[in-house]
Order: C-alpha cells, then sequence, then structure tokens
C-alpha cells in the first residue's frame, strides 16, 4: 500500500492515525484539545492545543515523551513502518526548543572566546538534536558537535573549531 | 476512567485489539490495572528494555492513577 504513495502523503497518514489515537484518549480522559497535523522536516508532526493539558505534559515533558512514544507506536502498528512523528502539547517543545537555541548560542560563543570543548548538560534525543541543529546553523563559527554517554546522562559535546 | 485511557491506549498499539482487556482489581495493597493481552503482544507491550511499559505507567500515572499499580498479563486463549 505504501509503495503507491510518496512520502509526503505517507506523513499524512501517519498524522491522522495519530490524530486519531489521541482523539481517542482525550475523549475518555475528558480533556478539550484541538488536534493539529503538519509534516516538518521529513516528520510527521502533531500538536495538542488545549490551554489545560499540563497534566499530559508532565514534569520535564515525561509524560509528553511517553505519549509521543506510544502514538509512534500505534502509528507502527497500522502503517508497519517505525514512525518518527513528533508530537508537541501546548506548545512544550516549541518552548524548550527556543530556550536551547539561545542556551546552545551562549556556550558556542563561549567555546569560541575559550577555544575549550564545553560539555552542555544531558539531554533527551529531541533537545540533543535542537543543540547540534542549532550550533551547524552557526556557520561562521565553525564550531563541531558529538554526543558522548550513556542514557540518561547523553549529553552534547561543543567542540572548537 | 482509567481502565478506558489504558485499554484504549494498549488497543491501540498492539497486532490483537479484540484481546485486550482491562481488569479493575482493588485488593489490600491498593489498586491494580491487570492488563490482558493476547500472548503475541506480550513483548509489543513491554517494549524493549521495558520502555513501552513504563510509557504507560506514566500516562496512567499522569491521568490520576499514582498510586495505581499496572501489571501486564499475557492470556494464552485458544
Amino acid at each position: 500500500m505504501t509503495e503507491t504513495k510518496n512520502a509526503g502523503s505517507h506523513l499524512e497518514e501517519e498524522g491522522e492515525i495519530a490524530a486519531d489515537y489521541l482523539e481517542g484518549l482525550l475523549d475518555i480522559a475528558d480533556l478539550d484539545g484541538d488536534i493539529d497535523m503538519d509534516v516538518e522536516n521529513d516528520r510527521a508532526a502533531v500538536s495538542i492545543a488545549g490551554g489545560n493539558l499540563s497534566v499530559l505534559v508532565g514534569k520535564e515533558g515525561e509524560v509528553l515523551d511517553a505519549l509521543q512514544e506510544l502514538t509512534r507506536l500505534a502509528v507502527h502498528a497500522v502503517t508497519g513502518e517505525r514512525s518518527r512523528l513528533m508530537l508537541d502539547i501546548d506548545g512544550f517543545r516549541a518552548q524548550r526548543r527556543s530556550e536551547l537555541v539561545v542556551t546552545a548560542g551562549r556556550a558556542a560563543e563561549e567555546v569560541k572566546a575559550s577555544g575549550v570543548a564545553f560539555s552542555m548538560e544531558p539531554m533527551n534525543p529531541f533537545e540533543r538534536k535542537v543543540v547540534h541543529d542549532a550550533i551547524a546553523a552557526l556557520t561562521t563559527m565553525g564550531l563541531k558537535t558529538e554526543s558522548e554517554g550513556e542514557e540518561p546522562n547523553r549529553h552534547v559535546v561543543i567542540l572548537p573549531a | 476512567m482509567l481502565e478506558d485511557a489504558l485499554e484504549h491506549l494498549v488497543k491501540g498499539i498492539v497486532e490483537h485489539p479484540d484481546d485486550v482487556s482491562v481488569k479493575d482489581r482493588v485488593g489490600k495493597r491498593g489498586r491494580t490495572l491487570e492488563v490482558h493481552v493476547n500472548q503475541e503482544d506480550l513483548g509489543k507491550v513491554i517494549g524493549r528494555n521495558g520502555r513501552t511499559a513504563k510509557a504507560l505507567r506514566t500516562v496512567v500515572s499522569a491521568l490520576g492513577g499514582r498510586s495505581v499499580r499496572v501489571d501486564l498479563i499475557d492470556d494464552t486463549r485458544d
């Protein structure tokens, strides 16, 4: 079925399966939320906005991460293919992303000035990717990044040029 | 509500959703939600290093079942 479709509509299908799964949960839990589906950077992106969904985000986004994991599995159960879908709730990831970009920018300036590698605090895979991308986007600085250590202490190291 | 939410979450990720049921049991040691799944799906609901089971427990806990245990049980029913 999937081979007759292009990648874009495949990701749209992922979004629809995810939305059904999450909609069902919101109904049962009697939570109000609008589900929005998009495709970003070759991934399905699903976001729920409700204003009163902090219970589904949890401390440091731990409930959000759990829901994202389950939603990816729900997509996999239907399509038979691994999903890299991103879930956001009440803009938690968007907010976290912009904070991390600022933090990464400051750390990059420090490394540029000192010439010494800098280890960021441990982060989850989403957060590490944001930092890698943020440093890579600072092309004029010419810095490199690596991930080091094992979960849950895996962290990004910013290396001088 | 909790058992319905858990049942919905599990049904969506298994190959045999019709074999999923959740039993709500209250004993001396508190409340337990027993998730029954087809034997073929047990590995799926546990996940690598128990990752999926942990995700299910995290969501149940967030929805109000902070002190509720979640047990995964395989039913061999043929």
